[in-house]
């Protein structure tokens, strides 16, 4: 029987490839030992200013915003960073984790009355409210808040920020933690109904130059996703947002389990 | 002490009943405690729905629940066993804040904290005597105080009995 002919190229060609292979590796490793040596450095000099200025970091939420800016534009997150390192050396880890958890309990409480959208200051005033008393407990800025929201977007696409204004007024800062964007539409109405917690075709016919269809079935759609209510007592049909209604802002506390 | 409303009370569209099924949901679910909490309050044991309509308006807001809405805030409350209907007609109807085995226990743990077991009391002696005015069944509807006391006898606890037109009942 005549030999099958391109075996032995196939198997040449094979090992060229295996050889290619090995010297890759090796270059990779090579490159990879130097980046090692470096960050090791890097890390030993970040790690001496993070335990000198510790107790600052701990406590001084400003300082605290520093540290991460400066960490951020090196291209660090010490958030990101591997597990113990951080943790054991700050605590700065767990702290943020603390407010991720503890952001997700206010989330999940309040979701039932506001559909899943909390202004930034609601959502502080419950975290100061459900966490310790002592002072280091207490102050947590809302860039501390917003870090540790950042973080939950690993678990999964449940919680986004919804800047109303681009500006940082803790009421214009929407926190919405159920899955799924808000697109530019939906935004626009709810910065129109954050001043007085309601809407209505026309108001938003003014406010927006947007044709009735239009103004219809974004509320609509608000009202599918349970963020609006409706009121037909009104003389004109009007649609509410239970997360900027204030009276419940003051509401009963919402009781949470206490920190560690 | 003055009742404490919910929120929701003052949330306009709290008085129109929602279209989304789940808000809707919510919405019946806040309207189902603000019923209950309002008759324990009050200690309403028997509902009237025309002489409770205030209930389900705000005059503050200009706001009131309409027919249909009351009649799905009743309807979810029965579904949930928090209300029984008195008459076929529905017009009033027995809130179980606490609910006839609830109310057979407190009544049972009284009676026997008192040392009553074992002697007859009266109906009229148990939710109107001097002895029970601090008493949370004080005032107790007695048809409800039947299914209380019901719930009593299918234990063992206490049994109803008649003697002379009176009715009472007998702890164990």
């Amino acid at each position: 029987m005549r030999k099958r002919p391109g075996i032995g190229a196939i198997h040449k060609q094979r090992v060229e490839q295996e050889r290619f292979r090995g010297k890759a590796t090796e270059l990779q490793d090579n490159v990879f030992e130097q980046m090692t040596n470096q960050m090791e450095k890097f890390r030993t000099n970040l790690e001496t200013f993070a335990s000198k200025h510790r107790n600052e970091i701990k406590k001084n939420p400003a300082f605290r915003k520093q540290f991460q800016d400066m960490c951020a534009s090196i291209g660090v997150d010490p958030l990101a960073s591997s597990k113990g390192f951080w943790s054991e050396l700050l605590g700065v880890g767990d702290f943020y984790y603390e407010i991720a958890v503890q952001v997700i309990e206010v989330c999940l409480a309040t979701s039932p009355r506001n559909g899943g959208l909390i202004t930034l200051g609601e959502l502080r005033q419950r975290l100061i409210k459900a966490r310790g008393k002592a002072q280091h407990h207490q102050e947590i800025s809302n860039d501390d808040i917003i870090r540790a929201i950042k973080k939950l977007k690993v678990l999964g696409p449940g919680f986004s920020i919804v800047s109303l204004k681009g500006t940082q007024d803790t009421s214009d800062i929407l926190i919405r933690s159920i899955p799924g964007e808000l697109s530019a539409d939906h935004t626009e109405v709810l910065k129109a109904a954050e001043a007085q917690s309601f809407t209505s075709v026309k108001a938003l016919k003014s406010t927006l130059n947007w044709d009735d269809v239009r103004c219809l079935q974004i509320l609509n759609e608000l009202l599918r996703d349970g963020v609006a209510w409706v009121d037909e007592q009104s003389p004109e049909k009007t649609y509410w947002f239970p997360s900027f209604f204030k009276p419940l802002m003051s509401e009963d506390e919402i009781v949470l389990p206490p920190p560690n | 002490m003055e009742f404490t409303w919910p929120w929701e009370y003052d949330f306009p569209p709290f008085f129109t009943l929602q279209p989304n099924l789940d808000t809707q949901r919510k919405q019946l679910e806040a309207w189902r405690k603000l019923v209950l909490d309002y008759c324990r309050h009050n200690k309403i044991f028997v509902l009237d729905v025309q002489e409770s309509i205030s209930l389900f308006q705000n005059k503050a807001i200009d706001r009131q629940l309409s027919t249909e809405g009351i009649n799905q805030v009743l309807e979810s409350l029965l579904e949930y066993n928090q209300i029984e209907w008195c008459d076929k007609a529905k017009k009033q109807c027995l809130v179980y804040w606490k609910n006839p085995q609830e109310w057979g226990n407190l009544i049972y743990r009284y009676a026997s904290d008192k040392g009553m077991t074992n002697t007859v009391c009266t109906f009229y002696e148990l939710t109107a005597g001097d002895d029970v005015q601090n008493e949370e069944f004080a005032g107790m509807d007695q048809s409800l105080l039947v299914k209380a006391l019901k719930t009593l006898e299918a234990t063992n606890k206490a049994e109803i009995i008649m003697f002379g037109g009176n009715e009472g009942v007998k702890f164990f």
